[in-house]
């Protein structure tokens, strides 16, 4: 912070000649051209540095011991990778993990796909498209713990979706009162539903803009040598607007594999495990059962995990960057 | 039939079709937020009745003055033990002083790297990316060293420096930190794809006429940016008011987020208060789902992720 302050000083009376006063001295030299461009630099590594690096090589540190909230961090034993071999050898963590992937493939996989429609269908202007997209992108602003309420709210077994089935259940003698959150498959299902309905409008927004970045004089040139509109969507549209895809399947891919809030909301990891994502299991681990050496351990071997993914994903996004910029030039 | 005819017969039915799949949509968007706003206004006999009340049938504002009353409670009002816990006016400050606070600062560092970035490639030509990871690793993995950081190792630290035990955990600081470290990623994402159009040769004529660096960045750079500076601190904003693995995991008892005290009714021994909980729903969606409309076309611009060029 104080270093992107003091340019500021400078930047108000640009130096004049003569003999300057020592702060107005430090002003001109930290508004040097080769100190001025680093000085931000400097300051958001350092708080990047201060509260993600540290507290990650004190996690790696804690990981190496054996320590439970029951006695005080100081008398801890080394355990050396005890905790690694512990957490590799939980079937729950392998299991959390898995329905992570699961999740998030279902969720982002519908998300796409119905944004990709959505976005196809308001492409082009007609009369009440500003409402439709301002109706779409709502559920975005809408705070996910909010999401997770009003979807507990629907499956409750009085709930307006039970209302809503009874006509089509009753005439069989079942009884339309289901509870959707017992039962596991529905219950995860009921999770994927509450992440499509808050995030449809992501994939929604990206690809929109992409429709949007559409050069048009394309699409006129192979409308006018004869080109039949389904021709026009594989042809061009699809091809131009594969930087869009990969920008939403990456970062929607990367939020889905956080899944947590509506975990917690719908289920908490209910009925059994069946809904347990990794986010969820670890803070079970850490914030309920207090096994802090294994969360540790766990959430490194998390960040490598993810790691081979978030390079994989920070990979196709500056593929994708270098193949516009170079159609541009 | 003439063949213009056709076409036309051809274009109304997609109209209909079209408009048949926007308006499920529509319903389905919808529908769970109206669902919530009419919770929010029905007394407790009809929150879970069967079958369901479609609106309101006794409409009441109780929900909602039992939310905003302050302390003193009158008799209507006392009718549970829990009546305490339901006042949102603690919640409701803690959230905008931290998330407004650590937008701004988030906001500030954000402009200025972005600047650094865009105009003289500061940290390599992949730097931009390589920023974005830090918003990638999944909030739980964070929250777990941060957890060990604030609770153990700072007040180990400053036991040993000052003398005195210093905890970050469950303080304005110590959130408000974390909330500026994860969302400078998305400030500067966003920054740079309005300060790339910034035409460099403005700043060059300037810089020839003496201004002063910072003179630059603040006359010319910044006012072409505005609009670019209000949809980053209002979309920041918004991901910091709905945040909530890191506020319930870093935060208890002394500092509450709205997320987390609507999370605190849903696992209540008593049974869950579901007409309360709407109305705190509802109290803290409708601002930031106005403030997205309102930036709903900056945003279009801001997620283009460089892909829109003029």
């Amino acid at each position: 912070m104080a270093g992107s302050r003091q340019p500021a000083a400078a930047g108000a009376a640009p130096p004049s000649r003569g003999r300057p006063p020592p702060g107005r001295r430090l002003a001109a030299w930290l508004s040097q051209e080769r100190v001025f461009r680093l000085i931000p630099f400097i300051a958001v590594e350092a708080v990047f540095i201060l509260v993600i690096i540290i507290p990650f090589i004190l996690t790696i540190y804690i990981s190496l011991l054996r320590w439970r909230a029951n006695r005080p961090f100081e008398q801890a034993n080394f355990s050396g990778f005890l905790n690694y071999g512990r957490v590799l050898g939980k079937d729950e963590f392998w299991m959390a993990l898995g329905r992570t992937f699961y999740f998030a493939g279902a969720a982002v996989i519908l998300e796409l796909l119905i944004g990709f429609v959505l976005a196809y269908l308001l492409h082009r202007h007609f009369r009440g498209r500003r409402l439709y997209i301002t109706i779409f992108l709502a559920p975005m602003m809408v705070v996910p713990v909010v999401v997770g309420y009003n979807f507990s709210m629907i499956y409750v077994d009085s709930g307006p979706l039970n209302e809503i089935l009874a006509p089509f259940l009753e005439p069989f003698g079942i009884d339309p009162r289901i509870r959707w959150l017992s039962h596991p498959l529905a219950a995860q299902w009921a999770i994927i539903l509450a992440d499509v309905w808050q995030w449809t409008s992501l994939t929604f927004l990206i690809f929109l803009s992409g429709f949007a970045a559409l050069p048009q004089q394309l699409v006129d040139a192979a409308r006018v040598l004869g080109a039949s509109p389904s021709q026009i969507f594989w042809r061009v549209h699809l091809p131009l607007l594969k930087p869009a895809i990969i920008i939403a399947v990456v970062i929607r891919s990367m939020e889905a594999l956080k899944m947590f809030d509506p975990v917690v909301l719908l289920t908490f990891g209910g009925p059994g495990i069946s809904t347990q994502t990794i986010a969820y299991y670890l803070w079970q681990e850490v914030w309920v059962f207090n096994k802090y050496s294994y969360g540790a351990a766990a959430s490194i071997l998390l960040l490598i995990f993810f790691a081979v993914f978030i390079f994989l994903g920070i990979w196709l996004l500056v593929r994708q960057r270098e193949s516009v910029r170079r159609v541009d030039v | 039939m003439r063949p213009g005819g056709r076409s036309r017969l051809r274009r109304y039915r997609q109209a209909w079709v079209r408009h048949a799949i926007l308006l499920a949509w529509t319903f389905f968007i919808v529908f769970p937020l109206y669902w919530m706003l009419s919770t929010s206004f029905k007394d407790a006999g009809e929150w879970v009745s069967w079958p369901p009340h479609w609106y309101p049938h006794e409409f009441t504002i109780h929900n909602y003055r039992q939310i905003f009353t302050f302390s003193a409670l009158g008799e209507e009002l006392s009718r549970d033990a829990t009546e305490q816990a339901f006042s949102i006016w603690k919640a409701l400050g803690d959230s905008l002083l931290i998330c407004s606070v650590a937008s701004f600062l988030a906001l500030v560092l954000g402009v200025f790297l972005a600047y650094a970035i865009s105009r003289f490639a500061v940290g390599g030509s992949k730097f931009r990316h390589i920023i974005l990871t830090i918003r990638m690793v999944p909030p739980i993995v964070i929250a777990i060293p941060i957890l060990m950081y604030y609770a153990i190792m700072i007040p180990f630290t400053t036991e040993l420096l000052f003398g005195a035990r210093i905890t970050l955990f469950d303080t304005y600081f110590g959130l408000g930190a974390l909330y500026v470290a994860t969302t400078l990623p998305f400030v500067i994402w966003m920054m740079l794809s309005f300060i790339d159009e910034v035409p460099f040769t403005l700043e060059h004529a300037a810089r020839m006429m003496g201004a002063g660096r910072m003179y630059t960045l603040r006359r010319v750079v910044l006012p072409l940016v505005a609009s670019g500076l209000v949809v980053t601190y209002l979309f920041v904003f918004i991901l910091n008011w709905s945040e909530f693995l890191l506020a319930l995991t870093l935060t208890h008892p002394e500092v509450t987020t709205l997320p987390v005290l609507l999370n605190k009714f849903q696992s209540a021994s008593e049974g869950r208060l579901y007409g309360p909980q709407a109305a705190i729903g509802t109290v803290i969606t409708i601002p930031v789902v106005v403030l997205g409309v309102l930036i709903q076309k900056h945003l279009i611009k801001g997620f283009s992720f460089g892909m829109i060029r003029r």
